[in-house]
C-alpha cells in the first residue's frame, strides 16, 4: 500500500520531469544544443502562474499564464541570443543558455524577492481508492499535464509545422533541401519549448514551494529523462520522465530524500554508457 | 585598508588557481568542465576535515590536491568518450552530486550547518603578519602553478592536447589515444581546483555547502572567457576582472541604500549571465584576444 | 605489411554503403581505388582504419584479425590513414602539426615533461630535423610557421600527407591526396610515393583523377555502389564494360 502511494506521487512528479524533458529534447533535437536555461524557464512559468493565479483565483488561468508568458520569454531568448549563435559551436550555445538562465533567475529574484511563495489552493479531502489516497489537486494537475501533452503532440504530429519540426529533428540538411523554412520552425519550437517548461514549472510550484532557484534543481532530472528517452524523441522524454519520477519516489525510503537527484545522475551515467541512444532514440547518440 | 587589499589579493589568487585548472582543461584541451566547483569543494572539505584531526596543514593541502585529482579519475573514465555537450552535462551533474553528498552526510560534514573554525595558516604569527604570510604563500603557489601550466603548454604534451582540441579524430589517426591525454588533463586541472579549495577553507575558516554552487564554476568560466581562452595570462587578467566585479558589487551594496544582500546576490547572478552572453556573442576571443576562435 | 579486407558490409539506415567488399593488398604494394562519387571508397578507409565499425566482415593485417582494435591502435600497428577533407590542427602551425605527428614522444607524458627535460629536448631536436625535411619536400617552407587553419585547400592536403609520413607507418591509406594540389607538385609527390614504396612502405590510394592514378599504381580496384566491380592492372580494368558503365553513370 505504501509503495502504491509512492507510485501515485511519483506519477505526478514524473509528469513534471517529463514535461521539462520534453522541452529539452525538442530543443536538443531541433536547435541541437542542451538548453541549460530550461530549469529557469520552469521557474519563470511558476512565477507567472502564481501571479495569474493570484489575480484570477483559477488554476486554469494560472496554467495559461505560465504557457503564454514562458513561451514568449523563450521566444525572446531565441530571438535575442540563440538565433545569432546558430552557426557557432554547441559550447557557445550551451554557455549562452547558462547565461540566460542566470539572467532570468536574477530578474525573478529582484522582482519577486527571495521569500518562499506558495500557491494558495484550497485544501480538500483526498479520494480513497482501495486505501490509496489521491488528492483531487493531483488529479487536476495530471489533467493539466495531459492537456498540455495532448496539445503538444497534436501540434507535432497533426499539423504541417509539427511535421516540419520533426523533419528538422530527423535530418537538418535533408529538411533544408526539401524547402523547409528554418525560421518558422524555430519560432514554433521556442514557443512550444517555453510553454511546456512553463506548465512543468507551475505544476512543480503547486506541489512545492516557489523560489527563484527551484527550477534549476530540476535540470539534472530533466536532462536525465531526455537522455533516457532518447534525444529528439518527444514520446521517449515523457515516458522516461514518468519512469524517473516513479523511480525517485520509490527509492526515497531507501536512499533518503536528498539523494533523489543523485539517483538521476547515476541513471544518466548508466544510460550514456550502456545505451547512449536512450530507450526510443534514433539519433546518433552521445559518442 | 592594507588588510582589505591583501584579503582581496588572496581571494583573487584563489580564482587564478581555479582559472589555471580550467585553462588547462578548456583553453588548451577543449574539455567543457562545468563541474569545476565540485573539485574545489572536495579540496576544501578534505583539507578542513584533516586539519580538524590534527594533520599538519602541509599534508592537508597535499591531500586536497590528491583527492580532488583522484575524484576526477572515474569521472574521466566514464565520460571522456562522450560528446562535448554531454561531457558538460555530466560534469555539471557531478558537482551537484558532490554538493548533495556534502549536505547529506552530516556525520562527516555537519551538513548545511557547515564547518566553522577551520584552522588558519600561520595562526601563530597572528593578525596582519599572518595574513601577509598567507598572501605570500598563495602567491608562491600561484606562480608555481603558472610555471607548470606554461611548461605543459610549451611541451609536446601541450602540443598534443591542443591538437586534440582542434581535431580529435586526426589525433587518433596518428596512433594517439585522446582519452589518455584528456584524463591526465582532467586530473591535473582538478588538483588545481583542490588546492584552491584548501586555501579557501583555511582562509575563510568557515565552509558550508552553499559556497559550492555551480555559480562558482561559472565565475571561473567568466574569468577565462573575459581574459581570453587558452592563454595563461588570460586566467590572471580574467580573475582580476572577476575580483573587481565581485568586490565592486559588494561595494555598491554598501553605498546604495535599501539594497539587501539577497538583492545584490541576484544582481550578481544576473550580471554573470549577462556578461557570459555578451562575451559569447560579441567577443568570444576574450578581452585580450586569443587563438581559440570558438 | 599486408592487408586483407574480407566481406565487409556497412549500412546506413537501409542504405548499403559497403556490400561484401573483398580486397587483398600485398606487402609493399602500391594499390589504387577508383570509383564514382558515393561509391563507398572513403567509408571503406574508415572501416579499415577503425573509425567506423563494420556490420559484417573482417579486417586482417599481417595475418592477424584487427577488428577488435581501436583506431589509434591500428595506426600504431603501422597503418596510417589520411582524410579526404583535411583535418588540420587549425590553431597549430604547419611545423607544430608535423611535430605532433611523430610517434612515441617522451614529452607527451607529463612525467617526462617535468622529470626528463633533457631527453625531451633531444627528441624534439631530432623530430624537428625530420619535420624540416618533410616541409622542404612538400614545398611548404613559406607557410611553415603559419597557423594551418589559414592554408589553402591544396596545402592542407599536403599537410595531411606530411603528418601521415611523420608517423613512420609501414602502410599509408591516402584518400584523394591530390585534390586541389598544384599539378607540378602532384608529379613530384607521385615520384616520392614511388620512392617510399621502393623502400617497402605500402600505399593504398583513392583518387578521382584516373590519369594520375594509372600512372602511379600497377594495380587498382574499381568501386561502385558499395561493391568492388573490377580489380587488376589499370589498362585491363579500364576496358572492362562494367567499369565503363559505372563511370558513364557517374558522369551523367
Ligand atoms: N555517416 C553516414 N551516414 C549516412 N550515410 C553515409 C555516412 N557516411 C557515408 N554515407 C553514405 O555512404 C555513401 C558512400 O560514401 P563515401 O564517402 O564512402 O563515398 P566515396 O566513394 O568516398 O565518394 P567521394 O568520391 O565523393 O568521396 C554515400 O552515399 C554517403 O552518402
Ligand atoms: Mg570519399
Amino acid at each position: 500500500m505504501f509503495y502504491a502511494q509512492l507510485l501515485v506521487n511519483g506519477i505526478v512528479q514524473g509528469l513534471v520531469i517529463g514535461l521539462a524533458a520534453l522541452s529539452i529534447t525538442l530543443v536538443f533535437g531541433i536547435a541541437r544544443f542542451p538548453n541549460a536555461a530550461t530549469g529557469d524557464f520552469m521557474t519563470f512559468g511558476a512565477f507567472s502562474a502564481l501571479t495569474a493565479h493570484q489575480a484570477t483565483g483559477s488554476i486554469l488561468f494560472g496554467g495559461l499564464g505560465a504557457i503564454v508568458a514562458t513561451g514568449l520569454v523563450s521566444l525572446l531568448a531565441y530571438w535575442a541570443v540563440f538565433r545569432r549563435l546558430a552557426d557557432r559551436s554547441v559550447v557557445a550555445l550551451l554557455v549562452a543558455s547558462i547565461g540566460i538562465g542566470f539572467l532570468l533567475r536574477a530578474v525573478l529574484g529582484v522582482v519577486f524577492g527571495h521569500g518562499q511563495q506558495v500557491f494558495q489552493v484550497p485544501l480538500t479531502r483526498p479520494y480513497v481508492f482501495n486505501g490509496i489516497r489521491v488528492m483531487p489537486l493531483d488529479l487536476q494537475l495530471a489533467a493539466v499535464a495531459a492537456l498540455a501533452l495532448a496539445l503538444v503532440f497534436s501540434l507535432l504530429y497533426l499539423t504541417p509545422i509539427g511535421r516540419q519540426m520533426r523533419a528538422v529533428a530527423d535530418n537538418r540538411d535533408l529538411a533544408r533541401v526539401s524547402g523547409i523554412r528554418p525560421g518558422r520552425v524555430m519560432v514554433a519550437l521556442w514557443l512550444v519549448a517555453g510553454g511546456v517548461a512553463g506548465v512543468a514549472g507551475m505544476m512543480l510550484g503547486i506541489k512545492t514551494i516557489v523560489t527563484p532557484e527551484f527550477g534549476w534543481e530540476m535540470l539534472l532530472p530533466a536532462f536525465t529523462a531526455a537522455i533516457l528517452g532518447g534525444i529528439g524523441s518527444p514520446v521517449g522524454a515523457v515516458a522516461a520522465g514518468l519512469i524517473l519520477g516513479v523511480a525517485q519516489e520509490l527509492s526515497t525510503p531507501f536512499v533518503g530524500f536528498t539523494y533523489k537527484i543523485a539517483l538521476a545522475f547515476i541513471i544518466m551515467l548508466a544510460v550514456l554508457l550502456l545505451r547512449p541512444r536512450g530507450l526510443f532514440g534514433q539519433l546518433e547518440g552521445a559518442r | 585598508m592594507e588588510a582589505y587589499l591583501v584579503a582581496i589579493g588572496i581571494i583573487a589568487l584563489i580564482y587564478v588557481i581555479l582559472s589555471l585548472g580550467l585553462t588547462l582543461q578548456y583553453g588548451l584541451t577543449g574539455l567543457i568542465n562545468f563541474g569545476h566547483v565540485g573539485f574545489f569543494a572536495i579540496g576544501a572539505y578534505t583539507s578542513a576535515l584533516l586539519a580538524f584531526q590534527g594533520v599538519p596543514l602541509v599534508l592537508c593541502f597535499a591531500a586536497a590536491a590528491v583527492l580532488a585529482g583522484i575524484a576526477a579519475w572515474p569521472i574521466g573514465l566514464v565520460s571522456l568518450r562522450l560528446r562535448d555537450d554531454y561531457f558538460a552535462i555530466v560534469t555539471l551533474g557531478f558537482s551537484e552530486v558532490v554538493r548533495i553528498v556534502i549536505t547529506s552526510e552530516k556525520w562527516l560534514t555537519s551538513g548545511v550547518q557547515g564547518l566553522p573554525g577551520v584552522p588558519r595558516l600561520y595562526e601563530e604569527l597572528g593578525g596582519f603578519t599572518a595574513q601577509l604570510a598567507v598572501f605570500a604563500t598563495i602567491l608562491a603557489v600561484t606562480l608555481l602553478g603558472i610555471w607548470m601550466i606554461r611548461r605543459i603548454a610549451g611541451s609536446p604534451f601541450g602540443r598534443l592536447i591542443e591538437a586534440i582540441r582542434d581535431n580529435e579524430e586526426a589525433v587518433q589517426a596518428l596512433g594517439k589515444d585522446p582519452a589518455r591525454f584528456k584524463i591526465q588533463v582532467l586530473v591535473v586541472g582538478a588538483a588545481f581546483a583542490g588546492i584552491a579549495g584548501a586555501f579557501y577553507a583555511h582562509y575563510i575558516t568557515y565552509i558550508v555547502p552553499d559556497q559550492f554552487i555551480p555559480l562558482v564554476t561559472f565565475y571561473v568560466w567568466m574569468a577565462i572567457i573575459m581574459g581570453g581562452v587558452g592563454r595563461v595570462s588570460g586566467a590572471v587578467v580574467g580573475s582580476a576582472i572577476l575580483m573587481l566585479f565581485l568586490e565592486g558589487s559588494r561595494f555598491l551594496r554598501d553605498v546604495l541604500p535599501g539594497v539587501s544582500e539577497v538583492d545584490m546576490a541576484s544582481v550578481r547572478i544576473g550580471a554573470v549571465g549577462f556578461l557570459l552572453i555578451l562575451f559569447i556573442m560579441y567577443r568570444p576571443q576574450g578581452l585580450m584576444g586569443d587563438y581559440t576562435k570558438r | 605489411m599486408s592487408l586483407e579486407v574480407r566481406d565487409i558490409g556497412k549500412s546506413y539506415g537501409g542504405f548499403k554503403a559497403l556490400d561484401g567488399v573483398r580486397l587483398t593488398v600485398e606487402t609493399g604494394a602500391l594499390f589504387g581505388i577508383i570509383g564514382p562519387n558515393g561509391a563507398g571508397k572513403s567509408t571503406l578507409f574508415s572501416v579499415i582504419s577503425g573509425f567506423v565499425p563494420a556490420d559484417e566482415g573482417r579486417i586482417i593485417l599481417d595475418g592477424k584479425a584487427i577488428d577488435g582494435l581501436s583506431a589509434p591502435a591500428r595506426a600504431r600497428a603501422g597503418m596510417v590513414r589520411t582524410f579526404q577533407v583535411p583535418r588540420e590542427f587549425r590553431h597549430l602551425t604547419v611545423r607544430e602539426n608535423l611535430m605532433a605527428a611523430a610517434p612515441q614522444q617522451t614529452g607527451e607524458n607529463l612525467l617526462g615533461v617535468f622529470f626528463r627535460p633533457g631527453r625531451v629536448n633531444e627528441e624534439e631536436a631530432a623530430i624537428a630535423d625530420r619535420v624540416d625535411q618533410t616541409i622542404t619536400f612538400l614545398k611548404l617552407t613559406r607557410v611553415a610557421d603559419q597557423p594551418s587553419g589559414m592554408l589553402s585547400g591544396g596545402q592542407k592536403k599536403l599537410l595531411e600527407l606530411g603528418r601521415a609520413l611523420m608517423a613512420k607507418p609501414r602502410m599509408i591509406l591516402l584518400d584523394e591526396p591530390f585534390a586541389g594540389v598544384n599539378p607540378v607538385l602532384i608529379d613530384e609527390i607521385m615520384e616520392r610515393i614511388a620512392e617510399l614504396n621502393g623502400r617497402g612502405i605500402g600505399f593504398v590510394v583513392i583518387e578521382h583523377d584516373l590519369q594520375a592514378l594509372t600512372r602511379l599504381v600497377p594495380r587498382l580496384a574499381v568501386m561502385d555502389r558499395g561493391r568492388i566491380i573490377a580489380e587488376g592492372e589499370p589498362r585491363a580494368v579500364l576496358d572492362d564494360p562494367l567499369v565503363r558503365e559505372a563511370y558513364l553513370g557517374g558522369v551523367s
